[in-house]
């Protein structure tokens, strides 16, 4: 193979990925600046809290249910090598609250919100709705971007909250029926050992991924390209940017929050 | 008025727009017909400012190069397929630039003067809560034309208004957009190839053809022009200068 050739084509590579990665972070700049500027449309941050935070709660319980569950199955099988089986309350409860928590309600999130989101705009930017917002003197980032933006890391740690209750819940059940704890006991456990931040890292955590999350729904929808591939292709690219940009950001707050 | 002079506009290699120069003085309407991928619906979004043009200028309402925001409470805007918006009711979409600009109305007097819009567009208050899935198209165009002249816009602007209707709703909508240009004293600009269009709306016809306008004069002077090329246009014939295969 010419290695000019290939010297080109790794340029090439390069400098469109380099294009994109600051295309955006000038989106991202443009939609925190909107998000300072009034008029503020607040009606559409209600409705946008329900469609990504109330909506999203089914599919949080029930991932959060059945990951506390295996997770406690999990700990019981590992720990029982050494003899720790009191461990299993407070690392399935940790495990919750730091990590699977956010992360999979997270990606959860990314798969039924960032989806829905590039979907929706990329369709009305083929159908000229954005164009006609502009005509009637609104901002499309303004009315559509920054709610979105503002709901989704608003309800992301609200959701992680309740997702992290559930989780433990479900390792409580699979606890106290299958591997032989005290209700009580179990209980104590994990309210003993969990600390505050471990909770509060939790939820900024999903703070950061619902911002993330909606960032990336809203970036692919406005660069949609036209007609149905094109909406279909920036539903896709949003579902995976997203849960990249979340797996990527958890591990630098992992290393932020609990680092030595 | 409207007024365009020497617009330029590009899009990589293709030159769509070629110093096209105009005038709409107030209170008249022109209709710019052309072939498919000529130009006309970039021509109308380069007037927006939903498009920057490469080179000109666009004089609009007394304002030069507008942004679409400047200009938006002087300009009403039918789009080819209405564009209403999916998530809000009938008539949340027709007082939208109401009870979100400037001076911005309560959701009772909002309500209110969609209703009144709807109806003069020919729809009952039965309509307003509907959602624009419910509607079928040619109801849909009397929504979109509902929400041009809401807030009674000097400027009007309608791409392709009759597209995908069947003749009797063309008509229909012809002789609303005719009945309303003339009601407001509006200046309007529409885009269509639908002769019957021109006949019932025009005061003045413009040609965009190879990137300008080909041919401008009065809508009665279109129809016998003996300039080749508008005549092809005009007639529908696949034989003559305009190449078929575009």
């Amino acid at each position: 193979m010419n290695p000019v050739a290939t010297l080109g084509a790794t340029g090439r590579g390069m400098a469109g990925a380099l294009g994109a990665l600051g295309r955006f972070v000038g989106f991202t700049g443009q939609a925190l600046g909107w998000m300072l500027r009034p008029p503020f449309h607040l009606r559409e941050v209600a409705a946008q809290l329900v469609q990504i935070g109330w909506l999203s709660l089914p599919v949080v319980g029930m991932t959060a249910l059945f990951t506390g569950a295996a997770l406690a199955l999990q700990i019981f099988a590992g720990s029982a090598r050494y003899g720790a089986e009191f461990a299993v309350p407070s690392i399935t409860a940790i495990g919750m609250v730091r990590e699977l928590g956010p992360v999979l309600g997270g990606l959860m999130v990314a798969a039924r919100v960032a989806s829905s989101i590039a979907a929706e705009i990329g369709t009305m930017k083929v159908s000229e709705q954005l164009d006609a917002l502009k005509t009637l003197a609104v901002e499309p980032m303004q009315f559509l971007t920054v709610p979105r933006l503002v709901a989704a890391t608003l309800a992301m740690p609200v959701l992680v909250a309740v997702g992290d209750s559930i989780g433990i819940l479900g390792g409580y059940a699979v606890g106290v029926t299958r591997l032989g704890f005290d209700g009580p006991t179990y209980l104590r456990n994990t309210l003993d050992f969990l600390e505050f931040w471990d909770i509060a890292s939790g939820l900024v955590k999903g703070a950061v991924f619902g911002f993330l999350v909606a960032l990336s729904g809203c970036y692919f929808g406005m660069h949609s390209g036209r007609g149905a591939q094109g909406v279909g292709e920036a539903t896709k690219s949003a579902v995976v940017l997203a849960s990249v940009l979340i797996l990527a950001a958890n591990y630098l707050l992992t290393e932020a929050f609990f680092s030595a | 008025m409207i007024r365009a002079e020497g617009l330029h506009k590009a899009f990589g290699p293709k030159q769509v727009l070629r110093g096209v120069s105009f005038e709409v003085p107030k209170g008249q309407s022109l209709v710019v017909i052309g072939g498919s991928g000529t130009g006309k619906s970039v021509l109308l979004k380069c007037l927006l400012g939903l498009e920057r043009a490469d080179r000109g200028t666009v004089d609009l309402a007394g304002l030069t190069n507008p942004t679409p925001h400047a200009v938006a409470p002087h300009v009403g805007m039918l789009f080819q397929g209405a564009a209403l918006f999916d998530s809000l009711p009938v008539w949340q979409n027709v007082a939208f630039r109401l009870m979100r600009g400037t001076g911005r109305m309560g959701r009772v007097e909002a309500k209110a003067l969609a209703v009144e819009k709807l109806a003069r567009v020919g729809l009952g208050p039965e309509v307003a809560e509907l959602f624009p899935a419910e509607l079928s198209g040619g109801m849909q165009k009397r929504v979109g034309l509902a929400r041009a002249i809401a807030g009674d816009p000097p400027i009007l602007f309608f791409d392709e208004p009759t597209a995908g209707l069947d003749p009797i709703m063309s008509a229909v909508i012809n002789a609303l957009i005719r009945g309303i240009v003339t009601e407001l004293g509006a200046t309007a600009l529409t885009i269509t190839h639908d002769m019957r269009t021109v006949r019932d709306v025009a005061d003045r016809v413009a040609m965009l053809h190879e990137g300008v306008f080909h041919w401008q004069g009065p809508a009665a002077e279109a129809f016998g022009s003996h300039d080749p090329v508008l005549r092809q246009f005009t007639e529908g014939r696949t034989e003559g200068p305009i190449p078929t295969l575009r």
